[in-house]
């Protein structure tokens, strides 16, 4: 996967830069306007993670050039601070696959990128595999093992979910409360939610099998680890 | 009341002030010219009488005792009675009187206007009377008293009228500043601009500053968002690099554990600056008109996507939620994003201060003024002295050690957002029993 990052923000783009880097993706980067709308001419992308505020344009702007004359199908996804409400409806309006208001999770950011390749490459059933014999069914959300239905709420769902999705990766709760919450500005970044949560996981899937591999990192959060 | 109104109201009122003075005033009036008019006409027929005396002689009238002479109407009589000597034999004339006195005219006892004089002529002395009757000059008094207040009536109605339409038609360009400029403008945006059509000076100003007064505050509001634009640009960015550095750093497989504690203590801290200044841009927003009211947004569907993100928490702490609304109502004019919102905020709030195994009761009722929602929870309720301070941004009450953390942005940002949909909230609560959070959908 070939990314492009169109961040001025140098420190900012270090960090993404570093973290899918490490995620596996091919990175490029763009400090201004016209380095990136030159790369995007010249280069063929699969992601193009845009920043609103660049020096020498709009990333707006940027998006509706790439559109014009897209040769290639980019997905943009917007990354931006800039408060003004009215942007998100344009971006998307203007064909960007996505929009992540600053600041976001690196994590929240990947998934969102898994997503649109799901999306984008017609995989219809997406289908994980964990711990002994468990199936997950995104697109369904349903949970099975054997044939077995196992019944999980909403929230218990994208929360298993998501950490299946960032494997062998320590989730603090902070990350995970992002995630199930993430439109709704909360105000207690103490609450135990997501420990309840995990122990009904543990409850309802340990009922089949056993759960060792949805670890408890002591003080920090939850992790995903690989059966293998 | 509308200016018009007041203007026809107070020029009815002075027109009606001033057909009651001419009632008042006119009919003595009339009584006395029509007086003085018959006291003209008696006057006049004296001269008349004495002078045919003179002509014609004395003895052309006065043969024996008295001579009368009256109309076949008996409205008008005339008498000469010729007048015993005087004592001292000197002629008396008397001058002319004129005086009201009953007469008897042929048997009938009547009121007469009497005009009366003494005159020597030919050595005797006389008496002539000439005398009009009363009821005459009555018919002539009210004839003239009904003419004048009919042409005072009829002319108050007039001038009413004119007078109306001539307001109306002067206060027009008032009226149309009222409704075009001033009805319905919440924002500076839905402002219209165009020029007041009007040849009065005062509305041409009164327009003028108006008109300026808009665009002040206008670009007073184009500031503002591009400041908070700048602001949350400012302040997000160096927060989202600091999330993002956290994030690298805890998937550094060499990070020990100390340091990992550490950082996810950072990572909390750095969360709750988020959440105040993405707080303070929502309220910010909000109140600058940012978002759009352009939906019809069901109460009992918000309702339900609210529940449905919180079932999990209800279910946590075995807290039943009730739900009544008796009907649902459609709040016009509404953005769903933010309603969702605020409910999110009552029922994550009632939530969060209530004890194990509660209930919250989410009540709808329509209203003599409205449609009244309110969220009951079963929590410890709020001293009294907290409650006028329970809205204000940065305020959160120790309840105890029990307490759920929290950063007291919740009922600011349901406040704002009522407040954005002109939907009063309020709170009511009982310690020991629980607290009452309404909103008053008009």
């Amino acid at each position: 996967m070939h990314v492009l990052i169109v961040e001025d923000e140098k420190s900012l783009h270090q960090e993404v830069r570093q973290f899918l880097l490490q995620s596996q993706y091919l990175v490029d980067s763009a400090y201004t306007y016209a380095e990136a709308s030159e790369k995007i001419f010249v280069n063929s992308y699969d992601f193009v993670l845009l920043d609103l505020g660049l020096p020498g344009g709009d990333g707006l702007d940027l998006l509706r050039e790439a559109r014009r004359n897209d040769r290639q199908e980019a997905s943009f996804i917007i990354l931006t601070a800039r408060g003004a409400i009215d942007d998100r409806v344009k971006g998307l309006d203007l064909g960007a696959d996505d929009y992540l208001p600053k600041p976001f999770s690196l994590m929240e950011l990947q998934s969102r990128m898994q997503a649109i390749t799901r999306r984008k490459f017609g995989l219809k059933r997406q289908e994980l595999n964990f711990g002994n014999g468990f199936q997950l069914d995104a697109t369904g959300r349903t949970i099975r093992y054997n044939d077995q239905d196992v019944s999980l709420t909403k929230k218990e769902f994208d929360l298993l979910h998501y950490l299946l999705l960032h494997k062998n990766r320590v989730l603090t709760r902070l990350q995970l409360g992002e995630h199930l919450w993430g439109n709704v500005l909360e105000d207690d970044s103490d609450s135990n939610y997501i420990d309840v949560h995990i122990k009904n996981i543990r409850k309802k899937l340990g009922q089949f099998a056993p759960t060792d591999f949805l670890e408890t990192v002591r003080g920090i959060g939850y992790r995903v680890a690989d059966s293998n | 009341m509308r200016l018009e109104a007041k203007l026809a109201l107070f020029n009815a009122l002075s027109k009606l002030l001033l057909v009651l003075l001419g009632a008042v005033v006119i009919p003595p009036i009339v009584s006395r010219v029509a007086v003085a008019h018959t006291d003209q006409r008696l006057h006049e027929k004296r001269e008349e009488v004495l002078q045919l005396i003179q002509r014609d002689g004395i003895s052309a009238f006065v043969q024996g005792e008295e001579y009368a002479d009256y109309n076949i109407l008996k409205q008008e009589y005339i008498t000469l009675t010729p007048l015993p000597p005087t004592p001292d034999g000197s002629h008396a004339p008397h001058p002319p009187r004129i005086f009201d006195e009953p007469r008897q005219v042929d048997n009938q006892i009547e009121d007469f206007r009497i005009m009366s004089q003494q005159f020597a002529t030919n050595g005797r002395n006389y008496r002539l009377e000439i005398g009009s009757s009363l009821a005459t000059v009555e018919l002539l008094t009210d004839t003239l008293r009904r003419m004048a207040l009919w042409v005072l009536v009829i002319g108050a109605l007039l001038t009413i009228a004119t007078d109306a339409a001539f307001a109306h038609y002067l206060l027009r360009p008032l009226q149309h500043l009222i409704t075009s400029k001033l009805q319905g403008v919440h924002h500076p945006s839905g402002f219209s601009y165009e020029p007041l059509e009007t040849t009065t000076t005062d509305f041409r100003r009164l327009d003028d500053s108006l008109n300026e007064t808009m665009r002040r505050v206008q670009t007073a509001f184009e500031k503002e968002r591009e400041f908070m634009s700048n602001v949350s640009h400012e302040l997000l960015t160096p927060v989202s690099i600091l999330q993002s550095r956290f994030e690298n750093m805890l998937q550094d497989p060499e990070l020990g554990h100390a340091h990992s504690l550490k950082i996810v203590e950072s990572q909390k801290t750095l969360y709750r600056l988020r959440n105040t200044v993405k707080t303070l841009l929502l309220i910010a927003n909000i109140e600058n008109e940012q978002y759009l009211r352009d939906e019809a947004v069901s109460l009992a569907a918000v309702l339900a996507d609210v529940t449905n993100e919180l079932d999990d928490r209800l279910a946590q702490r075995d807290i039943k939620l009730l739900e009544d609304l008796q009907p649902d109502f459609v709040v016009r004019q509404a953005n769903r994003t933010l309603l969702f919102t605020l409910l999110f905020n009552l029922i994550s709030n009632a939530i969060k201060y209530n004890r194990w195994g509660g209930s919250i009761t989410v009540q709808g009722r329509p209203e003599a003024d409205g449609y009244r929602l309110s969220v009951t929870d079963t929590g410890p309720g709020i001293a009294p002295q907290h409650l006028p301070h329970l809205f204000d941004r940065f305020r959160r009450f120790q309840a105890g050690a029990s307490a759920p953390e929290g950063y007291g942005l919740g009922l600011p940002i349901a406040k704002t957002i009522a407040g954005f949909h002109n939907a009063p909230l309020t709170v009511q609560s009982t310690e020991g029993k629980g607290t009452t959070f309404s909103l008053l959908f008009s």
